[in-house]
């Protein structure tokens, strides 16, 4: 096979991986699929094409697998878009590796553009923007060298890099014109079959669960994913909120791990979980695929959380929530984010507004067999103090000075408390959350361990928090006030605390996502006026305008538009004048070149004499300078009239030639000085 | 009026339009922005795709070179010279429009500055004046979606050959050399040097006895001569028969004519009122070629006429 046609199908078999990502990073394709599909573009882009001589074999493969994913269909296994994007993958798989003809390429291309179609309808991803770019550009590529292959005669070489050139330029304007055509082309229905919810690339990696466990391995602090967005109102206008949000709260520890206690209640609108009133904050809250559990996040102290949607692949529904006796949330329908509202009472309110708690010895049970070096150290270091809030910030202060935060977790041990508090002495916010607690508890201090996120970054007007901001801290009960938050782990370990490069670049995802989601994903008729609106900008106040007066666009846009058809008019003329200018020969350049040279050296060339003639003349004198005047006047001659162009560069090293003799010759008629030694 | 391009749909093209219009029905029914999205793309890679083809057309110059000798029902070289002052084309083949001739010229790429020349096989169905009005340029660059064609009108006529092949039709009687001996092997003697001597035989012409040998012998002896090969003939074809019987006679006679000058004799043409000298050698067989492609097509030139 030839060089060409092997770029060729790189770049065609380019186009269709890229065409399946498009599909990929929804996250919904079977596992298998994306194997068999991943392997198919690895052999095909290696150049093996085990299909080539078995087209009908792999054809009744294929079939095999249409049934049985229509089979999968049928009994509700497989949704229906997925399943045709599924096969549509694998169609493209089994003609990548079949033998490359004209209508091998033409079906690969064709299931390529289905492919995009079908990614279209599976996710609203921001990679998909990037796979749609780069399935465009190798498909255009591809079949750009195709066309001009089938143009070339049998042993002659194709213009690979011009042909590649001009492709390129002409996609960036492809590119930016479907821009121009996704704004203007009219909306005439709203979006109600776009998928914008869909799990993505990779597992939920929010860290969040039902239980706080110590031990284990982790370092979550350091993962950057988004995993809830909130609009705040009113809006606090702080860039980091740096504001504690609360999932869960545990109340039963057994030594390793926390939980609570009762069985969950039935699934309602809304739930209240303390007494609200005027001054509440408002949270719109959506946790994304990222958060992966079904707890509903709120920031403390969350008075009533309602209005919830569960969205999936398949659509967005409302959900109930169903309320535990620890006041946690759960959304009563499982999805793949969810969207609902949050009341939480401002810290100032906090104190006049607290739930009444029922029964406080719950938040006084020790784990058995507790080491008793935990009471001693908290009866040591407490002293006298039995405030509980006091006491709480004092062992808050003891646990900060005295034990460092660390991401490396132990393992597994047998009481990890104990190994924590006087043998490890380092460990991560819910090794401090935990033994702040339980020190507590030892002193009769009621306490619990609260599970969520702390942190809050402003965004695009929105609050968004990463997996890495997952947090567990203590609450401690204050008679008259409720739970009071106290925090043991050391304050700038509370965030995420990814690396700083990493931290750079997800702003900068983030920030294309952002622009993404509304600019593109949301866009919509009324953007469409809005746009028309902002570029026309008619008066707005009906009332500035008299009775009876024709409403016509303010002055300042007369004179805007004037402007533009003056630049228009004149970019046109100027365009038009530099057509029809006749641009000067190549070798005229060479020809200017050469004077330049030979006007240095008075006394060979004669002002308008005739290049030829001044050849001819130095021939004949036998000149120094007649072989390279002699050379450079043929290939003027051949370049101007005998049809041979200069190649780039030419006419320079030939300007280069006769300035190099033109020295020498300077340098030979140059008296010599003579030295003498003695 | 005739629009300044013509464009048609390959089938590539045919699917992508397909698709394109798939993909807009599935914008505009569910509303799906990344569905608008592709078909921005879709609609932009059309528009883009006219502009880069018209770059391909405009600043475009064609020149006629045609071909050497163009015989019917068999490809014949033919040539095109493209130029064009400034910019890069590609994917260009170049055909004639409006004239009976199958092939096309292909051309990877069209630099500026440099005429380039263009070969194309091309097969005419037969022989006669084929008049040429223009020439169509065509590309399918940048993505084989759409054959965009450029007509440059350029007046011109191809005379195509009778197609070549056997004659089965005999040979005509030469009008000069030793006609009177056709048919006698021991009679076709030969009109050239003298070869020797031998023994009269009966029947055997009298006006070739050497008499002074044969008195000096005393035996009848003649003189053998070599045989004259060059002989002269003019074949016939008649101008009103049915076209393509004429054909057919243009055909047998062009294959006799190459025949008998190849074997050195002299050809000519007699066709009605006009007639072709009798001469040997290629210019020869030019000249009748060309008699025989126009005979029932136009009047023969004058200057053809014996």
């Amino acid at each position: 096979m030839q060089p060409r046609s092997l770029l060729r199908l790189r770049l065609r078999d380019l186009a269709a991986a890229f065409a399946f990502v498009s599909m990929a990073v929804s996250g919904q394709l079977p596992a298998p699929a994306l194997v068999v599909v991943g392997l198919g573009v690895g052999l095909a882009l290696l150049g093996r094409r085990p299909f080539g001589s078995r087209g009908g074999l792999s054809a009744l493969v294929l079939a095999l697998m249409g049934a049985l994913l229509m089979g999968a269909v049928a009994r509700g296994m497989v949704d229906l878009v997925v399943a045709a994007c599924t096969f549509a993958g694998l169609v493209t798989t089994q003609r990548l590796l079949s033998a490359p003809t004209p209508a091998t390429d033409a079906q690969v291309h064709l299931t390529g553009l289905l492919m995009v179609a079908g990614g279209a309808a599976l996710s609203g991803e921001l990679l998909y923007a990037l796979a749609l770019a780069l399935f465009a550009t190798f498909a255009a590529l591809s079949l750009g060298l195709g066309v001009v292959e089938a143009a070339t005669p049998a042993g002659e070489v194709v213009p690979v890099r011009a042909v590649l050139r001009l492709l390129a330029l002409g996609l960036l304007f492809a590119l930016v014109g479907s821009l121009a055509f996704f704004v203007l082309f009219p909306r005439l229905s709203w979006n109600v079959a776009g998928r914008r919810v869909s799990p993505g690339l990779g597992p939920a990696t929010t860290g969040y669960s039902d239980t706080v466990r110590l031990g284990g391995t982790g370092t979550l602090k350091t993962n950057p994913r988004v995993v809830l967005r909130a609009r705040l109102t009113p809006d606090p206008g702080l860039e980091r909120l740096d504001a504690y949000w609360v999932g869960s709260t545990f109340d039963t520890f057994d030594g390793t791990e926390w939980s609570s206690v009762g069985e969950p209640l039935g699934s309602a609108d809304q739930v209240r979980l303390a007494p609200g009133g005027e001054g509440v904050l408002h949270q719109e809250v959506e946790l994304l695929p990222a958060y992966g559990a079904t707890t509903a996040v709120a920031l403390e102290s969350p008075s009533l959380i309602g209005g919830a949607t569960a969205h999936s692949p398949q659509g967005s529904r409302r959900t109930g929530l169903v309320r535990s006796p620890s006041g946690e949330v759960r959304f009563a329908v499982r999805g793949t984010g969810y969207s609902y509202h949050a009341y939480s009472m401002p810290p100032a309110r906090q104190e006049t507004r607290a739930a009444r708690v029922k029964d406080a010895s719950l938040f006084l049970s020790l784990p058995p067999d507790m080491d008793p070096r935990v009471s001693a150290l908290a009866a040591r270091e407490l002293g006298t103090t039995t405030e509980p809030l006091a006491s709480a910030e004092r062992l808050a202060t003891y646990l900060r000075s005295n034990y460092r935060y660390s991401l490396e977790l132990p393992g597994e041990v047998e009481d990890p408390l104990a190994h924590f508090l006087f043998e490890r002495q380092e460990g991560h916010c819910e090794h401090f959350a935990t033994a702040l607690a339980i020190l507590l508890r030892t002193q009769g201090i009621p306490a619990r361990v609260a599970a969520g996120f702390f942190g809050g970054e402003r965004m695009e007007g929105h609050y968004v928090v990463r997996a890495g901001d997952a947090h567990a801290w203590t609450q401690v009960l204050v008679p008259g006030r409720g739970w009071v938050t106290v925090d043991a782990t050391p304050e700038a370990y509370r965030a995420a605390q990814p690396a700083a490069l990493l931290a750079w670049l997800t702003r900068v995802y983030e920030a294309v996502d952002a622009l993404w989601r509304t600019q593109v994903l949301d866009y919509s008729f009324r953007d469409q006026v809005d746009l028309l609106r902002s570029l026309v900008r008619p008066p707005t106040s009906r009332e500035a305008m008299p009775e009876g007066r024709l409403r016509l666009p303010p002055a300042r846009a007369w004179a805007a538009a004037l402007a533009v058809a003056l630049a228009v008019y004149a970019t046109l003329r100027l365009l038009d004048h530099r057509r029809r200018r006749t641009a000067p020969h190549a070798a005229t350049g060479l020809l200017e070149a050469v004077e330049r040279e030979l006007r240095r050296t008075p006394g060979v060339w004669r002002e308008g004499e005739p290049l030829e003639e001044l050849a001819a003349r130095l021939r004949v004198s036998v000149h120094p300078l007649a072989a390279p005047v002699a050379r450079v006047t043929r290939r003027y001659l051949e370049a101007r009239f005998g049809g041979v162009s200069l190649a780039d560069g030419e006419a320079r090293a030939l300007a280069r030639v006769l300035a190099r003799a033109i020295e020498a010759r300077r340098q030979a008629d140059a008296p010599r000085s003579v030295t003498t030694g003695r | 009026m005739r629009p300044p391009r013509r464009l048609s749909v390959t089938r590539t093209g045919r699917t992508y339009l397909v698709v394109t219009v798939g993909v807009g029905l599935g914008a505009l029914n569910t509303g799906n922005n990344l569905l608008y999205l592709l078909l921005g793309l879709l609609l932009s890679v059309i528009v883009v795709s006219g502009v880069l083809s018209e770059r391909c057309l405009s600043d475009l110059t064609v020149r006629r070179l045609g071909a050497e000798a163009a015989h019917a029902g068999e490809p014949f070289a033919f040539r095109w010279a493209l130029s064009r002052r400034r910019g890069l084309a590609f994917a260009l083949t170049v055909s004639e429009v409006g004239a009976p001739l199958q092939g096309e010229g292909r051309l990877a790429a069209l630099s500026a500055g440099a005429e380039q020349v263009v070969r194309a096989d091309l097969k005419a169905p037969r022989r006669g004046p084929v008049p040429l009005t223009a020439v169509k340029v065509t590309t399918t660059f940048p993505l084989g979606l759409f054959a965009k064609s450029r007509v440059f009108p350029l007046e011109g006529t191809l005379l195509v050959y009778p197609a070549r092949g056997h004659s089965c039709e005999p040979v005509p009687v030469s009008h000069e050399g030793p006609a009177g001996l056709v048919g006698s092997a021991r009679l076709q003697d030969g009109t050239g040097d003298v070869a020797g001597l031998r023994e009269l035989a009966e029947g055997e012409d009298a006006r070739r006895i050497h008499w002074l040998k044969s008195a000096s012998t005393g035996t009848l002896l003649r003189t053998e001569r070599e045989r004259e090969e060059r002989r002269s003939f003019v074949l016939e074809v008649d101008p009103t028969l049915p076209l393509a019987a004429l054909d057919r006679r243009c055909e047998e006679l062009a294959a006799q004519a190459q025949r008998l000058l190849a074997e050195g004799h002299e050809v000519g043409l007699g066709a009605a009122e006009f007639r072709l000298r009798p001469a040997v050698g290629p210019g020869q067989l030019r000249r009748l070629l060309r008699a025989l492609a126009l005979v029932g097509h136009a009047p023969l030139a004058q200057e053809e006429a014996a």
